[in-house]
């Protein structure tokens, strides 16, 4: 049931799991039952931006710890492991068994866990006499991490294993490359059933999306036909199945569209993964000591790491994470303002009470005015939460702005969008590339490819030097060059280049100060620029495949359709009807950018649900590393 | 969906077994379950165990008889409600003891639990299970001071209604002993009159007044219309009076009540801050005490960097004479 976010299903899967497996009651204050929680890194991948510290204490874990941590033996308390079904895994649970740490133990595997290994298991609890101590051993099939409600990650841990630069290595070998599939496949596999759905694939020709789509399609067809064992009978469905309608499961490869990734962006979602380190939902900043001038001679002043967790609880996240970044700016300060006013309301109180005590008629005001201490009273905690929330998106969006305002961001958007739109350019792109300062060497590197890659013809040779020159007199690194010139050339043998459609951003001139006295966010000089509504190359193949509208660039496309009888070859689509949810996949990588567009999209088109998902979520500068790595060869 | 595969694992764990067997290996496995169900449970957790049966006992005590001890059937006392007020005073003392009891265990066993000395993550795993045991001691008195304000609400609004009918009665009983002092003087007034008439001719006027009094005195039985009105109008104000004050008390009761609410937050707040403060305090006082340092030392430093100056002066001006000395030699 797609109208339950991706995000509630896995947290309800988790809560259940921590639950010993069986369902929860609302109960009035249950009795409460102590465990250990034990995860390995991929589980702490998928628990941390699900469950806080205190959810998990809510339900009664009481320590959480690492699988391959030194752990105590705590023999009265039952144990919930939940880990992938490797070696090593294995192994140390092995050793947990022989060393007899827990009073029972629950397993639960991540993904599905072979015969021979749990013939490993069975031997060690044989040989430390344990057999009856483990209680339960489950396939959890949670192997993605969902970071919102509708975007999911394949994996953080070991994530150079099915990486960009992986998947499309010259040297790679087959067996290398069959790995990669399956882990997605499997991943992607683990998502359908915590959703519940079986979807209609769709994948373009000749490229690893295929191949995901045919491993798929092949371990969905075999898990429906496993009449006794099938994850897709009506009971797992859950009882609020009401969408007759299945969803459309759209496979895309990353080489469709390699200029989005390397674009410069402006909502702040995307910003913050841009300009910042950003992970999991959780932000990771030095903290900035303030203007201070520090007087000479004194040391330099330790600079410590802060992390802030930026979860679905904290609303002005959800509000604004899609906006562009001024109107967080402004959303920032009235906050601040409407918690100044309220602030000062509860202080003004303490005089009115003090004022009331020497008053006769106090008995009437003093309903009136109990009843205001009282709510005041309960609404504190809210209030301090509101600061605190204040303060982190304060300090969030100063670094941000910082980080504009040394690079000259929203000149390089400005300058990005017009590319992509094709539109006029008013500085041409050697004073953009040869400018001392507006941004890093790696920022014009990325403004010089996406010029590459969106210009029909490519630059004549003059020209070619002439840029070579410019950019490594601004220090940039050469060697993703190479690669963006190949790839080119072959896209341009497989199809035509993508078109990036209508767009741009209208300039609105420079911010008046007027409007800003008081604030912090002054941002002179830094452009206000207005979003137009367009459309990345990803949303627009979803759009034509989810609407059955007809177009050459997405006719092509295969058609997988699992719940059939017998596979067919043919790309026509049985069903004519315009599918009402759709997840978008894309294979190689993916970022926030693509994702927000997505989410825009969605907004104009009441009544469709779209998830996006990908192998790895990488910034540009990760995504430009991989290119030079690959340019390297 | 989660699959259930412990019956796979039960029967890999069949296969291994056999496996074992065929090949020879063998686990003395019989004897050693047998021995294996006496594990030692530490104490600790018994002990936090026994707290927990408790508070579950006072939950289902407090739970069976809360349709009794609420009577929601209304004022009227039906035959279906067997409680009586001191049956619920009972309760409420013996959960409060309970509560007491549960609380003091929790507190004992965390002193304990800090004596010990364990590993970090076996202390953190008992803090922990004591905290735990404290929230579900804390919604459970919460359902218990529910009950108990429902309780109290219910009674203050019987009183409330029960009180408006004894009240009038109560007002005019009042008002009937004014009369009767009344009487009585007029009665002394009327011995006297009959005394002083013998004696007294020119008390005739007063004797007069008197018997006018006395008359009076005795229509007093039928009570003249303006003194009914005035009577009356006495009994309005006083039931007035006496309302508004029981208005005024009840509101009083209630502001109180929530007032000792806030009192208790607040003294939890205040409470917290306290350990705050003390480490605010420490810092400081090693700060004024770095402080103090820092100064002494840069007093040193001044002075060593005036006896410094007071030294290159002295070189210098010798070195000057010394030069004038040559020159003087020299010529």
């Amino acid at each position: 049931m797609m109208a339950a976010s991706i995000r509630e299903k896995q947290t309800a899967a988790l809560k259940r799991m921590l639950n010993f497996n069986s369902p929860l009651m609302k109960n009035t204050a249950a009795e409460p039952v102590w465990k250990v929680l034990i995860y390995d890194r991929f589980g702490q991948d998928i628990i941390s931006p699900l469950l806080a510290v205190k959810e998990l204490r809510d339900m009664g874990i009481t320590l959480h710890l690492l699988l391959h941590s030194d752990r105590d033996a705590i023999p009265d308390v039952p144990a919930i492991y939940f880990v992938m079904p490797t070696e090593e895994n294995i192994d140390r649970i092995c050793q947990d068994l022989r060393s007899q740490l827990y009073e029972s133990y629950y397993l639960n595997f991540i993904s599905a866990i072979s015969r021979s290994k749990l013939e490993d298991i069975a031997s060690a609890a044989l040989g430390a006499n344990a057999v009856t101590q483990i209680t339960k051993v489950f396939d959890q099939y949670l192997n993605f991490i969902t970071l919102e409600d509708d975007m999911f990650v394949l994996c953080n841990q070991n994530k150079e294993l099915i990486s960009y630069h992986a998947i499309n290595k010259s040297d790679i070998t087959d067996t290398d490359m069959e790995t990669i599939m399956d882990t997605i496949v499997d991943s992607l596999f683990c998502f359908l059933v915590t959703l519940g759905a079986v979807p209609i694939l769709r994948c373009p020709r000749g490229n690893a999306a295929e191949m995901v789509a045919v491993k798929l399609d092949k371990k969905l067809r075999e898990n429906l036909r496993d009449a006794r064992n099938s994850l897709f009978t009506s009971d797992t469905m859950g009882t609020g199945q009401f969408s007759f309608q299945r969803p459309l499961l759209v496979l895309l490869d990353r080489n469709l569209d390699l200029a989005t990734p390397l674009h410069h962006t402006w909502t702040y979602q995307a910003l913050v993964h841009d300009v910042l380190d950003f992970h999991l939902n959780r932000v990771t900043m030095e903290e900035s000591t303030g203007p201070e001038n520090s007087p000479a001679g004194a040391r330099p002043k330790k600079k410590n790491k802060k992390n802030y967790d930026l979860t679905a609880a904290d609303r002005f996240w959800q509000k604004h994470k899609g906006s562009p970044f001024p109107e967080v700016a402004e959303s920032v300060q009235q906050e601040l303002d409407t918690y100044r006013a309220q602030e000062d309301e509860v202080k003004r109180l303490k005089s009115i009470m003090g004022l009331e005590g020497e008053d006769e008629g106090a008995i009437c005001m003093l309903s009136d005015n109990t009843a205001k201490l009282t709510s005041a009273v309960s609404s504190l905690p809210e209030l301090l939460e509101k600061k605190r929330l204040i303060d982190l998106h304060t300090n969030v969006a100063t670094a941000v702005l910082e980080h504009i305002k040394t690079r000259k961001l929203d000149v390089y958007f400005e300058y990005e969008e017009k590319l992509m739109s094709k539109s006029t350019l008013d500085k041409s792109l050697l004073d953009m590339i040869s400018d001392p300062d507006a941004g890093t060497p790696e920022d014009k590197m990325r403004l010089f490819l996406i010029y590459y890659i969106t210009s029909q013809q490519p630059p004549s040779e003059v020209d070619m030097e002439q840029y070579r020159k410019a950019l490594a007199d601004a220090g940039c690194n050469l060697s993703p060059l190479n690669y963006i010139r190949q790839w080119k050339a072959f896209a341009k043998m497989a199809a035509a280049p993508a078109n990036y459609g209508g767009s741009g951003a209208k300039a609105m001139g420079l911010f008046s100060r007027v409007m800003n006295t008081g604030s912090q966010f002054v941002m002179e000089g830094v452009k206000n620029l207005v979003l137009k509504q367009h459309n990345l190359p990803v949303t627009r193949i979803l759009d034509n495949l989810m609407e059955m509208k007809s177009n050459p660039e997405t006719d092509d496309y295969r058609y997988f359709d699992p719940k059939m009888l017998r596979g067919s070859e043919s790309s026509v689509p049985r069903n004519k009807n315009p599918f009402q949810e759709a997840i978008i996949f894309v294979v190689g990588g993916g970022n926030y950018i693509e994702y927000q567009n997505l989410v825009d999209y969605v907004k104009g088109k009441p009544g469709k649900h779209v998830l996006y998902g990908c192998s790895e979520l990488f910034n540009a500068s990760q995504f430009l590393k991989q290119l030079s790595q690959l340019g390297q060869k | 969906m989660a699959v259930d595969i412990t019956l796979l694992f039960k029967a890999s764990v069949k296969t291994v077994k056999t496996r074992n067997k065929a090949i020879g290996v063998g686990f003395d496995t019989s004897k050693d379950e047998i021995l294996k169900k006496s594990r030692p449970k530490s104490d600790f957790s018994n002990r936090a165990k026994d707290v927990i049966t408790n508070i579950t006992r006072l939950k289902d005590f407090l739970l069976k008889h809360r349709k009794d001890y609420i009577n929601a059937g209304g004022l009227i006392s039906s035959e279906y409600s067997r409680m009586t007020d001191s049956e619920r005073d009972q309760i409420d003392q013996d959960a409060q003891i309970l509560i007491r009891t549960c609380s003091d265990a929790i507190n004992h066993l965390r002193t304990e639990a800090s004596k010990n000395a364990l590993s970090a993550q076996t202390k953190e795993h008992q803090g922990a299970v004591l905290d735990l045991t404290e929230m579900y001691l804390k919604s459970v008195c919460k359902l218990y001071s529910e009950q108990r304000a429902i309780r109290v609400k219910r009674v203050v609004d019987k009183k409330r209604l029960s009180r408006l009918e004894p009240e009038k009665r109560n007002k005019l009983v009042d008002s009937t002993p004014p009369k009767t002092p009344v009487i009585s003087s007029t009665e002394q007034v009327d011995e006297k009159a009959i005394q002083d008439e013998s004696t007294d001719k020119s008390n005739a006027e007063t004797q007069d007044n008197n018997v006018a009094l006395w008359e009076d005195g005795k229509v007093e039985d039928e009570l003249s219309p303006e003194e009914i009105q005035m009577f009356e109008q006495e009994n309005q104000r006083l039931v007035s009076e006496m309302n508004s004050l029981v208005d005024e008390v009840r509101q009083i009761e209630g502001k109180v009540v929530e007032i000792s609410r806030l009192q208790e937050i607040f003294a939890e707040k205040v409470l917290q801050q306290e350990t705050d403060i003390d480490n605010i305090h420490q810092l400081v006082v090693g700060a004024t005490e770095n402080v103090k340092e820092g100064n002494e030392d840069i007093r040193e430093a001044i002075k060593n960097n005036a006896g410094f100056r007071v030294w290159i002066l002295f070189f210098l001006v010798m070195c000057s004479f010394s030069l004038l000395f040559l020159d003087w030699y020299d010529s």
